[in-house]
């Protein structure tokens, strides 16, 4: 009986350790984050179920946005040129600077909704938003380091370590970890609170020049530029020519066909207010340069846009009014949210502005 | 036996109770792993014997290509993908579509692929050249599809499937350094090649290792001639990619299938 008793004790203290083991071992499984669709939008693109956002990856993804160590310098942070104030473009500029006292050579686009884009780059060269980040990573105009050496120098802090391990069960830093964790950050960026947005929602009104403008864009530019995300991603020749010293061909540079010569992914005026100078070279410093361009400058190849073939009918009248309602797609909640702030400075975003102080300038 | 008199039969019985449910707990661990151990036993190696027109290649060596260019080899890694081992006896397969293997001049160790042999003969062996379609644009970036191999164009999604980098008197651009980058996975730009070998009818105790020449040399001229001179870079997918990858498609040989 007594080699019993000792079976048993045996079993139990097994059992029991093994149940204690695996407890101490475990990491607290992460906390996920409702990714909510707004209202009457199409589903989005991106598969959640292969990276399901998490809080502790969304952190980690906040603190590699805003983190200088991705770049060779130490200087060029992804933040250093998507800006939160600028809807997360460069602000006033059209080109970014990067290492080496480099210029980019594209206008560096607003970042939000994201996963709703199949696409990205003007040229929409890259096929997935977990791709992305490893071009202006290694692009040597702009944050000019190698993967390896980045993963070296996250591998080396202790707290990347402890975040990773929070965000993905172990403390690997890889590459897929790595672009991941940016994918959950910059997928919460939804902007879908401008006034056109509660407008639509029935809680506010156009005032007259923005409802005549609507009426206007809902006429002569939605083709394209198609709410609710105000881009249908579709590559357009709008009538430019190349810029002589910068020569980009566009979307022909990936698809190698003439026919897409000198063609561009049609961005998203939400936010446009903010994202100026516009054009993939940041070549229109203001709207008004842009409306100017549809009505006067459009200039005829064979790969120009029928729809803006021989210039855009806008009269002065109209082109005002088109302003005040591209103003209406201002998401001021969107550019003081204070979960997309540098990490340690939630507090000391501004507060956005009220209605009636808002930067309305026509 | 002091216990047995404390002891009541009801938690006598318990007691047996609770020990037949622990073996029957741990009993189907230990079977099965047994049984795993029996399936490693039976293995497949597959080696690459990189050479340049005979001669082993050796990264920093100096070879001469088929027109008389010479080059020194800095960097020559390419993916395998999509292993099939055949038994056409009785029309049995083992398929590997998820690993990738990346075999690199400059790591010994990554010549070498070791595999589970399950079938009861091997007649044939294929591998892709190259990383399919899905892998190209599901954003998968895990073990040998680390963007950080250096084998991925960041700019323009994809994987560049071989990868030779060297310098070359030949080569007319700057440092004499000619690269060919090669990939494509989009329709009508494809730089993936099927290739497989025939194995005279062996039972599969019989084979062990399987050893692969792989001649650099070819990927001037197997299929299309592709000088220094006249083509430094390929850096894209598109046609050069295409043609030089019809030449890899003809690197391969079967050297030698051993016990």
């Amino acid at each position: 009986m007594r080699i019993l008793y000792t079976i048993l004790f045996f079993i139990i203290v097994t059992a029991g350790s093994s149940i204690f083991i695996s407890s101490a071992n475990k990491t607290p499984s992460p906390t996920p984050i409702a990714f909510v669709v707004p209202k009457g939008w199409p589903q989005p693109v991106y598969d959640f179920s292969a990276n399901p956002v998490t809080e502790e990856g969304f952190q980690l993804g906040r603190r590699l946005f805003y983190d200088g160590r991705l770049s060779r310098d130490g200087n060029f942070s992804c933040a250093a040129c998507h800006q939160q104030f600028a809807a997360f473009a460069t602000y006033d500029h059209n080109l970014s600077h990067g290492v080496n006292n480099n210029f980019t050579r594209r206008n560096a686009p607003g970042l939000f909704n994201l996963a709703w884009q199949k696409e990205f780059m003007w040229d929409g060269g890259i096929t997935h938003l977990d791709l992305q980040p490893l071009a202006p990573m290694t692009d040597t105009l702009e944050m000019g380091e190698t993967i390896d050496n980045i993963l070296t120098k996250l591998r080396a802090d202790t707290a990347y370590r402890r975040m990773f391990n929070a965000a993905f069960g172990s403390t690997d830093i890889t590459t897929q970890r790595l672009t991941r964790a940016l994918s959950q950050f910059v997928l919460m960026m939804v902007s879908a609170n401008s006034k056109y947005d509660r407008v639509m929602r029935g809680e506010d009104t156009f005032d007259l020049p923005q409802r005549l403008g609507y009426e206007i864009f809902m006429k002569k530019c939605q083709v394209c530029h198609t709410p609710p995300l105000f881009t249908d991603y579709s590559y357009r020749n709008t009538g430019i020519t190349a810029d002589q010293y910068l020569n980009d061909i566009g979307r022909m540079k990936i698809t190698r066909n003439p026919v897409d010569s000198l063609k561009f992914k049609v961005p998203s005026l939400r936010n446009v207010q903010l994202t100026f100078p516009y054009g993939h070279d940041g070549r229109f410093f203001n709207l008004q340069d842009v409306l100017d361009h549809y009505r006067k400058a459009v200039t005829n190849s064979p790969t120009v846009d029928s729809l803006v073939r021989n210039n855009l009918n806008l009269s002065n009248y109209e082109t005002g009014q088109l302003k005040a309602f591209m103003y209406a797609l201002t998401d001021s909640s969107f550019l003081h949210d204070a979960r997309f702030a540098p990490p340690g400075y939630e507090n000391r975003t501004p507060k956005a502005p009220s209605e009636h102080e808002h930067l309305y300038k026509y | 036996m002091k216990t047995n008199k404390h002891t009541t039969p009801l938690f006598n019985r318990l007691l047996k109770t609770t020990l037949a449910a622990g073996c029957l707990l741990v009993a189907p661990g230990i079977f099965s792993q047994a049984k795993k151990g029996a399936e490693q036993q039976q293995q497949l190696t597959l080696l690459f014997n990189l050479t340049a027109g005979g001669a082993k290649l050796l990264p920093g060596n100096t070879y001469t290509n088929p027109f008389g260019e010479r080059y020194t080899v800095q960097k020559f890694k390419y993916y395998i993908t999509q292993l099939e081992l055949q038994d056409s006896t009785d029309m049995s397969t083992q398929f590997f579509p998820d690993n990738y293997f990346l075999i690199d001049a400059d790591d010994t160790g990554t010549q070498r692929i070791t595999i589970p042999l399950s079938i009861k003969h091997l007649t044939s062996v294929s591998f892709v050249i190259g990383v399919d379609s899905s892998a190209n644009v599901s954003g998968k970036q895990e073990g040998t599809l680390d963007p950080g191999y250096g084998m991925f164009w960041t700019w323009n999604t994809g994987y560049i499937y071989m990868k030779l980098l060297a310098t070359s008197p030949a080569a007319k651009v700057p440092a004499n350094t000619f690269t060919f980058d090669i990939g494509g996975f989009k329709p009508g730009e494809s730089a993936s090649r099927k290739i497989g070998f025939y194995i005279r009818h062996k039972l599969s105790q019989d084979v062990h290792n399987i050893v692969f020449g792989v001649d650099v040399n070819k990927l001037f001229n197997g299929a299309h001639d592709i000088k220094i001179a006249e083509h430094p870079l390929c850096h894209e997918p598109g046609a050069l990619a295409m043609q030089l990858a019809d030449n890899y498609a003809t690197m391969f040989s079967v050297q030698q299938v051993t016990k």
